[in-house]
């Protein structure tokens, strides 16, 4: 089963690789257009994913990361549709194939859940059944998608564990019985029941250990290589986004503030969010001083601030941020940026 | 299961010291014994203790010998407040207890029984036989809580009984001795005791009531005065507790939801009984709000936890922390649940309050990127022990042990150089209950050698897993016979020797990748089996390479003893 899987992936691959030789760029899998989530509350709107606006490659990964609350794990959750209840696409197309995973009926949405794209859900810790066993919980899926009997799940599940270097007699036991890396092992493999295409991964590796940390960082890659898969890897770590990535999205307020390949967000950053933000993080390779912060805390999403919605603790914002949103204009090749430092010039400080 | 297992270290005055580790090495539990929030099985934690005092006390341990131990005793009584008195009495000390208790009891008794003979009558006298009461008891209190004995807060109670004990003596053997003395002779103990304590109130007063009260008052005063002078035990854990305080790792749960702001920071000052008035009270919490950066204070004290952001809940944990002036803070991952946008400004926080109140601090964190910039010194522990310690340049920049050096490659980098030299160690760390021998971190240490503490059933471990991938075949069965022999069966048609042979090379072949093979020290035949030998493996030492740079590898110091087989 697994190998008639690889076999199709191949083919599927060098397809792929026969479209962007033709000329073509790769043709993207996943495009999430002006997507609008907003959770109704008493207090009012909150406007958790308010415009946000991606392409997953084929084979890409992609990081999404941000302070917590910037509406990074809504805007993941949306593509899956999986939404408390009081939570509403309110705008935005997800073109996954030609479906838009916006608006199509739940039963088609069903048959792409986690046949076509699976989430590792945060929270290893709390995202597992505890009164079930292990084996039972990834055979779930695998039942309910692939139509198959227990015998043959229960077969699966043994070769889903030993891909992630689980023993497959483990699959007896309970969820209390694995470490914190183990459960998170179980997660992946639960992801990867029934052989989708787009793993989400939200957090995968925050509550670890580093050591625990570089295990499962390492397992993902060595999953998305050889299962030749597209990841959206969310964390609020950018370092650890900065080993596994391909390409990155910073968000801030539930906007894409800064967009490209990691390279390009990471050392030429063109927003002064994602350069403050990577400046919060204390580096071993670096001096031993304090890192900087970012004075002031993420702004409320039920009455977000005028005009960029980072100008309040923007250090360079002057009265046109206030003004006028900026938009996410290219800065380089495939690298966005919105803010106004890129296109016009800021007035000159005047001298106290 | 043994979570901290022998760990030393100090910190100075002002100093952080970073306590390094994956989770369950033992950092938390260590964080909470040097608050005894957890209680020490073994070892001193000295608060306070003069740097010639603690030197004298590490010359003194090293020698040994019992005369060093009572010395070292005292030292601990005095300053360790980990100390519990539970040595055995020894016979000096007995004999002298015994001295002091018999003088006492030949004054106490002697005297009034003496008196009681030359006045007549005066054993029912009243007045006489409470001072007689008072004086017995007086004199036995002294006697028993004079230096030898210990300090302990069983003395007073004992003492107490023992002079019930002699005031109801004493009439006994005055009205014996001197039978003049009583108005009414009986010829019976019991005549005599109730014809000197059964007429008046002030008898039974005196016997039951003033005498212990005497004994128990003045060995209270004489133990009290003592403590002061001689151990820090004494001075109660809570006193110490103001100048030691702990911060939680977690702002959502280490705050009481109910408690307002203003009830969580006050709490300590009421029931340590720092301030009693109200103004004062709300005088102080609203300083320690302040200094733990909640501007203006009168917007957060009616506040509840939930009405505040993850930042401003910690800053509240430090505001409780800081309530009580603190000398030295215990940050139990203070800032790892905290979004990194507010993480530097609560350890901006904490850094400032260093200089400002001379605040020392004991930091446990499992980020080394964190530690690298808090810290003046790092400690790495692995299972309960600290395997490298140094200043946070010898131990982040010069890491001398493999797994330190593991840690700090895996510590997350945009630099794409920076993964190549990754070493994720296999494997998780083993359980605290079922520790490995030798060196604890040889299973999944990248360079262990022959000497690092291979188990024999280890090594089966390994040659089973290689059987079974088929590289060495010809096992038939396999087993550790002890732990330097491991006995192998090979099947039939294969002759023990010819095994060897093919043993030899795998083992010559594989023992770089599979690092257990490196324990095996020779191999022979014997009786139709093959009998694999191993090296001998030892705990690596602590040893310092410079001062206050300690590293425990045998890669950094060579085993004492040259390695050598054990015979089969």
């Amino acid at each position: 089963m697994v190998r008639n899987v690889l076999e199709s992936r191949c083919r599927e691959r060098r397809h792929a690789l026969l479209r962007r030789l033709a000329g073509g760029d790769s043709i993207p899998l996943l495009t999430v257009k002006g997507l609008k989530t907003h959770f109704e509350t008493q207090d009012g709107i909150v406007k958790a994913v308010d415009g946000v606006d991606f392409t997953l490659g084929e084979g890409e990964s992609l990081g999404l990361a941000g302070e917590s609350g910037c509406g990074k794990t809504t805007a993941a959750l949306s593509i899956m549709r999986l939404l408390p209840s009081n939570g509403k696409i309110v705008n935005g197309t997800i073109d996954y194939q030609g479906y838009d995973l916006a608006t199509i009926r739940e039963a088609q949405l069903r048959a792409i859940r986690w046949k076509h794209i699976s989430i590792i859900f945060q929270g290893a810790m709390n995202a597992l059944n505890p009164v079930k066993r292990v084996g039972d919980q990834i055979a779930e899926p695998v039942i309910l998608h692939d139509k198959v009997d227990k015998e043959a799940a229960m077969k699966r599940v043994g070769e889903l564990l030993e891909l992630v270097g689980i023993h497959r007699e483990r699959a007896r036991e309970y969820p209390h019985e694995f470490s914190g890396g183990m459960r998170q092992r179980v997660m992946i493999a639960m992801a990867l029941a029934c052989n989708p295409r787009i793993v989400i991964a939200d957090e995968p590796v925050t509550a670890l250990d580093v050591m625990i940390q570089a295990q499962i960082l390492e397992l993902l890659e060595r999953l998305k290589r050889e299962l030749d898969l597209s990841m959206i890897l969310i964390s609020h770590d950018l370092s650890v986004m900065a080993e596994t990535c391909d390409s990155m999205a910073i968000m801030y307020a539930g906007k894409i503030v800064e967009r490209g390949s990691v390279r390009d967000v990471y050392k030429n950053s063109k927003h002064p969010y994602t350069k403050d933000l990577i400046g919060a993080f204390p580096d071993i390779e670096g001096p031993q001083t304090l890192p900087a912060y970012i004075p002031g805390l993420l702004p409320s999403l039920i009455n977000p601030p005028l005009g960029c919605r980072f100008h309040p603790r923007c250090k360079f914002a002057w009265q046109l941020c206030v003004d006028q949103e900026p938009g996410l204009d290219p800065v380089g090749e495939g690298h966005l940026a919105a803010c106004h430092l890129n296109t016009t010039t800021p007035p000159r400080k005047e001298v106290a | 299961m043994r979570a901290v297992d022998g760990v030393s270290f100090d910190v100075k005055r002002g100093e952080v010291l970073c306590i390094v580790g994956e989770s369950g090495c033992g950092k938390t539990t260590t964080g909470k014994a040097l608050l005894r929030l957890v209680d020490t099985t073994e070892g001193d934690i000295f608060f306070e203790i003069p740097e010639e005092e603690y030197r004298r006390y590490e010359t003194m341990r090293s020698r040994g010998g019992p005369e060093r131990a009572a010395q070292t005793d005292a030292i601990r009584r005095k300053y360790s407040f980990s100390w519990k008195e539970q040595l055995a009495w020894d016979t000096r000390q007995i004999l002298t207890v015994l001295g002091a208790f018999a003088a006492a009891f030949i004054l106490g008794l002697g005297l009034p029984a003496l008196a009681a003979g030359l006045f007549r009558a005066a054993l029912v006298n009243s007045a006489f036989l409470l001072a007689a009461s008072l004086l017995c008891g007086l004199l036995i209190g002294m006697a028993g809580s004079l230096p030898p004995t210990r300090i302990s807060a069983r003395t007073p109670g004992m003492l107490g009984l023992l002079a019930i004990l002699a005031v109801n003596l004493f009439p006994l053997l005055a009205a014996k001795e001197f039978p003049t003395s009583l108005p009414t002779a009986s010829a019976d103990l019991f005549g005599v005791w109730s014809a000197v304590w059964g007429p008046g109130f002030f008898g039974m007063l005196a016997g039951i009531v003033l005498a212990p009260a005497a004994a128990g008052g003045a060995s209270k005063i004489l133990l009290g005065r003592r403590r002061e002078t001689e151990g820090l035990q004494a001075i109660k854990m809570r006193t110490l507790r103001r100048r030691l305080h702990l911060i939680f790792q977690d702002p959502y749960e280490s705050l009481n939801p109910k408690q307002s702001v203003f009830e969580i920071v006050s709490e300590p000052l009421v029931v340590n009984r720092i301030a009693h008035d109200p103004e004062e009270i709300a005088a102080l919490v609203g300083q320690s709000l302040e200094d733990a950066g909640l501007r203006p204070a009168e917007e957060f004290v009616l506040r509840f936890p939930h009405e505040l952001s993850g930042g401003q809940r910690q800053r509240v944990s430090i505001a409780a922390a800081l309530a009580l002036q603190p000398d030295f803070i215990v940050a139990d991952e203070p800032v790892s649940m905290l979004d990194v946008s507010i993480r530097t400004e609560i350890l901006q926080l904490m850094m400032e309050l260093r200089e400002k109140r001379g605040l020392t601090y004991l930091f446990i964190t499992h980020d080394l990127s964190l530690a690298w910039i808090l810290a003046d010194r790092i400690a790495v522990m692995y299972l309960g022990k600290i395997v490298e310690q140094g200043t946070a340049e010898e131990v982040i920049s010069h890491p001398k042990h493999p797994y330190t050096q593991a840690l700090i490659s895996v510590v997350p980098s945009p630099d794409p150089r920076h993964l190549a030299k990754r070493t994720i160690l296999k494997g998780e760390r083993p359980d605290a209950v079922n520790i490995p021998g030798g060196c604890r971190f040889h299973p999944r240490c990248p360079v262990a050698f022959e000497n690092c503490g291979w188990s024999a059933d280890e090594v089966a471990e390994e040659l089973k897993s290689l059987s079974t991938a088929g590289v060495l075949p010809g096992i038939a069965q396999m087993e550790a016979q002890n732990p330097w022999t491991v006995a192998l069966a090979v099947v039939p048609g294969t002759t023990p020797e010819a095994f060897i042979e093919t043993f030899r090379h795998v083992v010559k072949e594989h023992r770089d990748s599979r690092r257990a093979l490196k324990a095996i020290a020779g191999v022979r035949a014997r009786g139709g089996y093959v009998y694999v030998k191993l090296h001998q493996g030892s705990e690596p030492r602590l040893v310092e390479l410079e001062p206050g740079n300690t590293v425990a590898c045998h890669l950094v110091t060579a085993p004492a003893e040259a390695p050598h087989a054990l015979p089969a």
